[in-house]
């Protein structure tokens, strides 16, 4: 008597491990023809309406708009004629979702209610299984997670069980051991075997052509190091010409951050050039009326600021999966100094005037130069700016700085002619560029924030 | 430099200082050989004739025929070295070393520590050992492992007649007492060896082939099956370090460090059974100060742990070989 | 008989210390203050003194884990020696030996043992390092009647035999071995005449007389000095205590440590003897006495109150160079 059917997560494109209910375009109990609407699905690409195979009714909704459920879930219950509740309870209880996909889901789902229940649920995971396997449900589990089919691995156990490490091996691909050319292993440094010296100290001897006997070794045992042939045969240790300089810890600290924003950030880039004139001249009026006058860019900072009100999905940090949004703009401001570029930054810059901004500024950068910031004036940065106009670099593309999700870079200001009203007139230009995270910050996001900036920046007179 | 073997390496060392040092006494069973029969002392200078020649060189105080006791052998060596003489005890078959243990390791080892460093005991107790003959059970034995692990002895193999000749010396000179192991196989092993003064210092391991593929740690006649796997692989491009120890104490750990900090890869391979052995030692060292460098678990190329049998069909599968030690390095580097 | 006054002085001073400090070091164990194993030696001091007395510095002794009397009889450091029992940084061993490794090789101790019958190769080596430097030197390797049973001893019978080695087996026969008595342990009619079925020169004697001791050790060294060979001694004795320090004896008769004290105290035979034959008054010993009591007070009290070594000794001189 029952036509129940269910209706599931849709699997578009091979890629696709999830989709989000955007919303439901029917109620429940709601009859649906052919080609109706049923409801708006969004997977990572593509955001897709969802119609109807076939006339039915929805009995019952179970999918929540707004939450993410894995490929081949239950989101929803049809039946083709009466059936009762109790009917349409034993289906949604029974339901398993079908395939790899599905299994992968119950895997995944299963360990979400391991991780927060009592381990009677890892028997659950244990039971499993697949007779005549043996197996940990740790490597079991894993084994799930990577879509691998254990009845292949070879288990390097006791009594021939599959360990976590075999499920490891069988993700990676093969490695080839030999078939290739021949090498040649025979010692470099036979003749020097009576030497008790690091294979470093024999060659650097050879090289040189320094009698070890000659040298005093200061390892155990009296081991010569390179140390120890340079000292003693005045060899240099390394080729003239260069001085060798270990890296400061802040200089670690530099190299460690930036490569690990190369490395795991898709940056992207998006640069204009924009008009300086209308800054410049309200920046020479305050000069002339008040005696002083923030530099220039100071006056971008706020105008930075502004933008990044404007467009808040640029002011934000990144933390796995997460965006975090503020709305403050701490802007943080690249300074160089002798020992590497630190960036302190300006807290809730837009409720700050350009005046308020320089004067909060100079004391960082003077402390900065003095190696005397402080852990609080470096932390919580959402953008920063770094602007190497005074050394005459008209374009750069700045480094993003973790865990922010972008950094503008502003060149140097020059005069430049313009189109103007038909005709060409000089005025004072400068390259911004936009460097954003893929991940948080799509093109046209960052493509209104510039455009933003450049209203403010054009149009001083809103500041 | 001349070519010779390790027997005669070493018996021309032996001779050496028997000459510089008027204070070093030898004694053994059938070091000369002959007594009380028939033939007359020097019958057969040494069961491995090494020892050839030296009675009659520098007369019975110093060279001394024991009747078969080891004990005596070891203990008046050591009350010798004690009353301030130098001696070199030669006790046949490492297997013996069970039956005066007691010296060895009660005594020997331990004189200058219990008597709070105010003596030395210059014992070099020489021992042939390690299995390929066909000798079994108590005749066969890589005694070394069980050794190393004393505290106040030093334990050394060398695998080349220069060696031979160098650690000899070091360990007659020096002033602790030392167990030094020489393979029955490796007697007709030749090589080059320095004239003259040639002195090998302790805890240097010798680096017999240079790769960074994977580094194959061993000592004695495991050498030799060591270089042969590691030529074979070279040629399919495959380089390994290979590094003969020498002595295993003192041990050269930087060495052994170096080498896995380059390659990652680790295989030692030992003639001992695999409990609390030399191989085992090895492992845990690395596991435990190299731990980050390991690309692939440590491999184990040992004995198994069963007495050495007799048939040469079960000696061949009992000893490592050349093709376990490369199926060794094979799994190495296939581990992902 | 061939000893002068103060050889007899010397050799009476050498038991009463070896008896005072045996007996002190019975009460400073019992405080718990004194580490491990102890082995005391009261009762046998004629046979330590009437051997050593014929003993030069580069003569050589082997000794057993009862070795305070070998050491003191030899001329070990009474105070350095108490220091190293007691475990102190100044000990003769700096604190790394104790008891029962008690050595100055430097005098020509080469060591009380902890292994039984470890001692008797050790004593053939140094024969045979003296038979090398040809000055007549001797070495003798004192055994109890317990490490006469041992493997090792045979072997080292046999081969000072062979190689005419000139060793002394000092057998000092104090009856127990542990606790199981001579006459069941010692298969032969005695240690002397298994000794000579080694093809070695052997004699029986009261280690309790310490006049005949030393007449006799007269004879065998003597003998041993002109390199005749080994000879082997047996001493009748007593130990007064047990086997160990906190042995219960249960294997002794009632009374009979009494019962020994009383009649075999070779302290007692020496001084009857002594002032019997007018060879010394009985002022002399006691003045005697009462230095050796104040030297073992002193050397108690130095000890208690000595620096005790810092961990960072356990790794040395485990070799000479690493």
């Amino acid at each position: 008597m029952s036509t129940l059917r269910a209706f599931t997560m849709p699997k578009w494109g091979i890629e696709m491990t999830e989709g989000t209910i955007s919303e439901w375009s029917i109620s429940e109990g709601d009859a649906v023809a052919q080609g109706q609407t049923i409801a708006l699905i969004e997977s990572d690409k593509i955001v897709n309406e969802v119609q109807a195979e076939f006339d039915t009714r929805f009995v019952r909704l179970i999918a929540t708009a707004g939450e993410s459920y894995p490929v081949g879930a239950l989101l929803a219950v049809m039946a083709g004629g009466e059936v009762t509740s109790a009917e349409v309870d034993a289906f949604v209880a029974a339901f398993r979702p079908a395939g790899a996909a599905g299994e992968s889901a119950r895997a995944t789902a299963a360990q979400a209610a391991v991780e927060t229940l009592s381990p009677v649920v890892t028997d659950y995971l244990a039971a499993e299984i697949p007779p005549g396997v043996a197996i940990s449900p740790q490597a079991w589990h894993h084994a799930s997670q990577l879509n691998i089919d254990v009845r292949t691995i070879a288990g390097s156990g006791r009594r021939g069980r599959i360990t976590l490490q075999d499920v490891e091996q069988a993700s990676r691909p093969p490695r080839l051991v030999g078939g290739g050319t021949a090498v040649s292993i025979a010692p470099t440094t036979t003749a020097l075997d009576a030497f008790y010296a690091s294979p470093g100290a024999k060659r650097l001897a050879v090289v040189h052509n320094v009698d070890l006997a000659s040298v005093r070794g200061t390892g155990p045992r009296g081991r010569i190091s390179r140390a120890d042939v340079a000292r003693d045969a005045g060899v240099p240790l390394r080729s003239a010409g260069v001085e060798v300089v270990r890296m400061s810890s802040m200089r670690k600290a530099i190299a460690r951050q930036l490569t690990l924003s190369k490395a795991t950030i898709p940056h992207y880039y998006l640069r204009r050039q924009v008009q300086l004139e209308a800054l410049q001249s309200l920046r020479d009026d305050l000069k002339q009326q008040t005696g002083t006058a923030p530099g220039l860019n100071d006056f971008l900072l706020r105008t930075t600021a502004l933008a990044l009100c404007e467009v808040p999905d640029v002011n934000i940090q990144v933390h796995g999966d997460e965006i975090h949004r503020f709305t403050d703009a701490n802007i943080a401001v690249a300074v160089a100094t002798d020992r590497g570029l630190i960036t302190p930054v300006l807290r809730a810059a837009q409720t700050k005037s350009a005046h308020a901004l320089a004067a909060e500024l100079k004391p960082l950068i003077d402390r900065a130069r003095a190696g005397r910031l402080r852990a609080e004036d470096v932390e919580g940065g959402t953008f920063t700016v770094s602007n190497l106009g005074m050394f005459g670099v008209e374009q750069f593309d700045a480094i993003i700085n973790p865990p922010q999700g972008a950094i503008l870079a502003i060149g140097a200001a020059r005069r430049q002619p313009v189109e103007r009203d038909g005709g060409i007139a000089f005025t004072s230009v400068a390259w911004l560029s936009l460097s954003c995270d893929h991940r948080a910050i799509d093109g046209a996001v960052g493509g209104r924030f510039l455009t933003a900036l450049r209203e403010f920046i054009e149009s001083p007179q809103r500041l | 430099m001349a070519q010779m073997t390790i027997r005669e390496a070493l018996s021309r060392t032996i001779r050496a200082e028997m000459e510089r040092d008027p204070n070093l006494l030898i004694l053994g069973e059938d070091i000369v050989g002959g007594n009380g029969t028939a033939g007359g002392p020097e019958a057969i200078g040494g069961i491995w004739g090494m020892t050839g020649g030296l009675y009659a060189s520098f007369g019975p105080k110093r060279v001394i025929d024991t009747p078969i006791s080891e004990s005596c052998i070891v203990g008046a060596a050591a009350g010798a070295a004690l009353a301030g003489k130098r001696a070199i005890a030669e006790l046949m078959f490492a297997d013996f070393v069970g039956v005066c243990l007691d010296q060895i390791y009660n005594q020997i080892a331990k004189f200058r520590y219990m008597f709070g460093g105010r003596t030395t005991c210059p014992v070099t107790v020489r021992i042939a050992y390690g299995a390929g003959l066909n000798c079994a059970a108590q005749h066969s034995q890589a005694v070394y492992s069980m050794l190393t692990s004393i505290p106040g002895l030093k334990v050394v193999m060398p695998t080349t007649p220069a060696d031979a000749k160098g650690l000899l010396t070091t360990a007659i000179r020096g002033d602790d007492p030392v167990m030094f192991f020489e393979h029955k196989m490796l007697y007709g092993e030749t090589g080059e060896v320095p004239d003259g003064e040639y002195l090998v210092p302790f805890g240097h391991a010798r680096v017999v082939r240079e790769g960074r593929d994977a580094t194959i740690v061993t000592c004695g006649a495991l050498v030799g099956a060591a270089a042969t796997a590691a030529d074979k692989l070279a040629a399919e491009g495959i380089a390994c370090d290979v590094l003969d120890l020498r002595t295993t104490s003192p041990l050269d750990e930087e060495s052994i460090l170096d080498s896995v900090e380059g390659t990652g890869r680790l295989i030692v391979a030992d003639e001992s059974p695999p409990r609390c052995s030399l191989a085992a030692d090895i492992a845990a060292l690395v596991s435990s100060k190299a731990f980050a460098a390991l690309k692939a678990p440590v491999e184990l190329v040992t004995a198994p742990h069963a007495p050495v049998p007799f048939a040469r069909e079960l000696e061949r599968a009992y000893l490592p070989s050349p093709a376990t030690i490369e199926a060794a390095v094979r799994k190495a580097l296939a581990y992902r | 008989m061939r000893i002068n006054r103060d050889q007899l002085i010397n050799a009476y001073r050498r038991m009463k210390t070896i008896r005072e400090f045996e007996e002190r070091l019975h009460q400073e164990i019992a405080t718990g203050e004194i580490a491990g194993f102890t082995h005391l030696y009261a009762g046998q001091e004629a046979v330590a003194v009437g051997v050593c007395a014929h003993l030069g510095p580069t003569d050589y002794i082997v000794s057993t884990h009862r070795g305070h009397g070998h050491c003191i009889a030899k001329g070990c450091d009474v105070k350095a020696m108490m220091k190293e029992i007691f475990g102190r940084r100044d000990g003769l061993c700096k604190g790394k030996g104790g008891s029962m490794h008690i050595a100055d090789v430097s005098v020509g101790m080469l060591g009380a043992n902890g292994i039984v019958g470890g001692g008797a190769p050790l004593a053939l080596g140094a024969a045979l390092a003296a038979r090398m430097d040809g000055a007549g030197k001797v070495a003798v390797a004192f055994s109890g009647d317990g490490a006469a049973n041992q493997g090792t001893t045979f072997e080292a019978m046999n081969m000072a035999v062979v190689l005419k080695a000139p060793v002394i087996f000092a057998f000092e026969n104090n009856h127990y071995s542990e606790h199981t008595g001579v006459s069941y342990a010692v298969g032969a009619k005695d240690m002397a005449s298994r000794a000579a079925g080694f093809g070695m020169a052997a004699h029986k004697v009261d280690g309790c007389d310490f006049f005949a001791t030393y007449n006799l050790m007269t004879e065998v060294i003597a003998y041993c000095r002109a390199g005749k060979g080994p000879v082997a001694v047996e001493f009748d004795t007593e130990r007064f205590y047990g086997h160990f320090e906190g042995d219960p004896q249960r294997y002794r008769a009632s009374g009979e440590v009494d019962r020994l004290r009383a009649t075999r105290d070779c302290l007692k035979a020496f001084r009857a003897k002594a002032i019997d034959e007018d060879l010394l008054d009985s002022n002399t010993l006691a003045t005697i006495d009462t230095e050796v009591v104040a030297l073992i007070n002193a050397a108690v009290e130095e000890a208690r109150t000595a620096p005790v070594p810092s961990a960072a000794d356990v790794l040395e001189d485990v070799y000479v160079s690493y």
